[in-house]
């Protein structure tokens, strides 16, 4: 029986294992550039979805900062007769009235015996209405220098705010007028009664601003968008392959299983890759020129993609692609067809986003313990190398773990797309079906 | 394993005596755990030898386990117990040579759909190992042979059920393997379609290959088959050329001697 006869055919030795799988991803890849769901979802949607976020995000802005001068505002005024007639003179003027667009200030009667009783003042307040006043002003009974004003507002109303903000300018205006008014009845100097300006100067120039605000958002990006570009070929690869009725012919592949599901992987994180890259393309390309739209809005600040500390960033980002696209594809193997493989995904997915956006919080740092921390340690990684504030250790503590995470994530996918259960299930297993998959062998 | 064909010969030793056994079985038996109907015995022990130059049919009803033990063959499944050799090579043991060494084709094994038929045969000769030159020539004379040039750079998913089951059998054999395994090869085609597989098959024969299908279209397996295993609930009931199989059932027509195995494996399980 033994020494067999191969076909006649001048067949090479075996492929390596690699080699296969290289190949396997190269035909996996071209098959998913083919599927139009895919094409459109991982690829097409993403890259339009930043410059079109942009312009709305833009566009809103401007149209609500327009809204909100433009309005006209009621301010009540409590304080004795004399006074009265001073401050609704002193808000009643240009002084409260907006430069631009003349969005103005009208004066409307409050009963003046409301005056100690905050609580109906408030009521006043959130009662609303046209003629009601947005906000409320509660004056000193003197000007003497030692009284305090009050401006009663709701915070969570656009138009109250609105009126608070008018009348506290307004009355540091008035306030500056009465004090120079009495330093030269003194025969002062006004300036003399503030010695030293204090004014604060920044050394960061605007790009580095923009930086700083950039490496808040841009980690968590990347991770979603490596996720998301994953998350279409991973499930078209798995359950997609068992709902077209290929999967038997791609077991039939003469490769090791290893390499069958190993070029899956690769041309998921492939896939992940490309995505990731032509997002950042798109956001770079929008975010810069739209936000310059935005002038003043966004306080002058320059926002450049760091292509420089992207390509630092590159060797991390491809590892967490393997990480991610490896767990994916096993868990979308798990499912018995496209629509289940979504449906599973749509938890796990989370499991990678919600992490990320730890490195959106200011105080949150790459050190010895975080660095331990599955993808918030690569969110924050990505976010220290970006502003250039990387501390080397954390750093390799953070690479050794994202690479233990990967391979754990690749054995994971190949074991579990190793059973012939998984590889041909005709429907989505259980949990306790896949933990029996994962356990060792009794033979 | 004891069970013997109807000449009383033990398939082990005649698989050990015999060099031109190009599939061998052994006592396969395959056993799968079903959440709804519990532990179920697909394949209860299955013996088969078939040689190089021969075609080997298996025939049995829907659920009697041929597909299950043409999986098996084929690496597909593990089998649960038994042994079998592929070409000489041991299913368990060396599963990715014994995928080398077949071509196998059933009703699940489609066509990549967004592939063209050319580059099916590409990837498929690519990871058998084939040579750039002889890559190229063994896709041409693939596209010739089953005619498939008018469709080739074709995606596979704009084909006919006609033009992709051609296209399958060229991808089972662009690496010309020693030995075919064929589940249902002519279910679901139409009468040319059917007529050209049956060509196909005789034509293996021919250039020396060893064959084995399954059916349950008797026509076909007396038309074709150099020897028939009958396969009911999981077992071979029987296994031998078709005057074989007659003088063991004294009867004639192979319709007739399948109902006679049947009934007498009902018989015994009574």
């Amino acid at each position: 029986m033994a020494g067999g006869t191969r076909g006649p055919l001048n067949l090479t030795d075996n492929l390596s294992v690699m080699g296969a799988a290289l190949k396997i991803a190269a035909k996996e890849l071209l098959e998913s550039f083919r599927d139009r769901q895919t094409l459109l979802y991982t690829f097409v949607l993403p890259v339009c979805m930043y410059p079109a976020l942009f312009w709305v995000m833009v566009q809103g802005v401007l149209v609500v900062q327009g809204q909100k001068n433009a309005r006209d505002v009621n301010v009540g005024i409590v304080a004795p007769a004399e006074i009265l007639a001073l401050a609704s003179e002193a808000l009643g003027t240009d002084a409260a009235t907006d430069a631009e667009t003349g969005g103005q200030v009208a004066i409307v009667p409050v009963d003046p015996s409301l005056g100690g009783d905050e609580a109906k003042l408030k009521a006043l307040v959130d009662e609303g209405g046209n003629d009601a006043p947005d906000a409320i002003i509660l004056l000193p009974s003197s000007l003497d220098g030692d009284g305090q004003a009050q401006v009663y507002f709701d915070s969570t109303d656009s138009r109250s705010e609105i009126a608070r903000e008018r009348s506290v300018n307004a009355l540091q205006r008035w306030a500056d007028d009465l004090r120079v008014g009495a330093a030269e009845a003194r025969n002062v100097d006004p300036d003399a009664l503030d010695p030293i300006l204090v004014t604060s100067n920044s050394v960061a120039e605007k790009k580095d601003e923009g930086a700083v605000l950039l490496s808040l958002m841009l980690p968590m990006l990347l991770v979603i968008m490596s996720v998301l570009g994953a998350f279409f070929p991973a499930v078209d690869l798995t359950a997609g392959e068992k709902e077209r009725g290929t999967a038997e012919t791609t077991m039939l592949l003469p490769v090791p299983r290893t390499a069958t599901h190993l070029g899956k992987i690769l041309a998921v994180s492939a896939a992940a890759m490309i995505a990731t890259a032509l997002n950042l393309l798109a956001l770079g390309l929008s975010a810069g020129h739209l936000l310059d739209q935005l002038g003043g809005a966004t306080g002058s600040v320059v926002v450049q993609l760091p292509v420089g500390a992207l390509m630092s960033v590159l060797p991390l980002a491809v590892l967490f692609a393997f990480f991610v696209s490896a767990m994916l594809t096993g868990v979308a193997s798990l499912a018995a067809s496209f629509k289940e493989g979504q449906a599973l995904l749509g938890p796990v997915q989370m499991v990678f986003i919600l992490p990320a956006m730890a490195a959106t919080l200011p105080g949150l740092t790459l050190d010895m313990t975080t660095a331990w921390i599955p993808v918030v340690n690569v969110a924050l990684a990505f976010r220290a190398m970006l502003v250039g504030d990387v501390q080397a250790l954390p750093l390799a503590i953070c690479v050794v773990a994202l690479f233990a995470a990967a391979l754990f994530a690749i054995w994971f996918s190949i074991r579990l797309r190793s059973n012939e259960q998984v590889a041909l299930a005709g429907e989505t297993l259980s949990l306790g079906k896949i933990f029996s998959l994962l356990a060792p062998s009794k033979s | 394993m004891t069970e013997t064909n109807p000449q009383g010969t033990d398939l082990a030793n005649r698989a050990a005596s015999s060099s031109s056994v190009a599939i061998f079985a052994d006592g396969l038996k395959k056993t799968f755990h079903d959440p709804q109907r519990g532990v179920v015995e697909a394949v209860r022990g299955i013996d088969l030898d078939c040689r190089a130059g021969e075609i080997y049919g298996l025939l049995g009803p829907n659920g009697a386990g041929k597909t299950t033990t043409l999986r098996m063959l084929s690496t597909i499944l593990a089998p649960t117990e038994g042994r079998a050799e592929i070409d000489g090579v041991d299913v368990g043991a060396d599963p990715l040579e014994v995928r080398r060494r077949i071509g196998f084709l059933s009703g699940s094994t489609g066509l990549y759909p967004r592939l063209t038929g050319r580059e099916t045969l590409r990837y498929f000769g690519q990871l058998h190992g084939l040579e750039a030159g002889a890559l190229e020539a063994s896709i041409e004379k693939a596209i010739q042979d089953f005619d498939l040039s008018k469709f080739a750079d074709g995606r596979c998913e704009t084909l006919s059920t006609g033009q992709k089951q051609r296209v399958s059998i060229a991808r089972a054999v662009v690496h010309d393997p020693p030995v075919l395994i064929l589940d249902e090869p002519t279910t679901g085609l139409d009468i040319m379609a059917s007529s050209d597989m049956i060509e196909f098959i005789e034509s293996r024969r021919e250039a020396g290959r060893c064959v084995l299908f399954s059916t349950h279209i008797l026509s076909e397996a007396e038309r074709l088959c150099d020897r028939i295993g009958v396969v009911y609930g999981g077992k071979m009931l029987a296994s031998g050329t078709l005057d074989e199989l007659r003088e063991d059932t004294g009867k004639e027509w192979l319709e007739d001697v399948f109902r006679e195995l049947v009934q007498r494996a009902d018989a015994a399980t009574r």
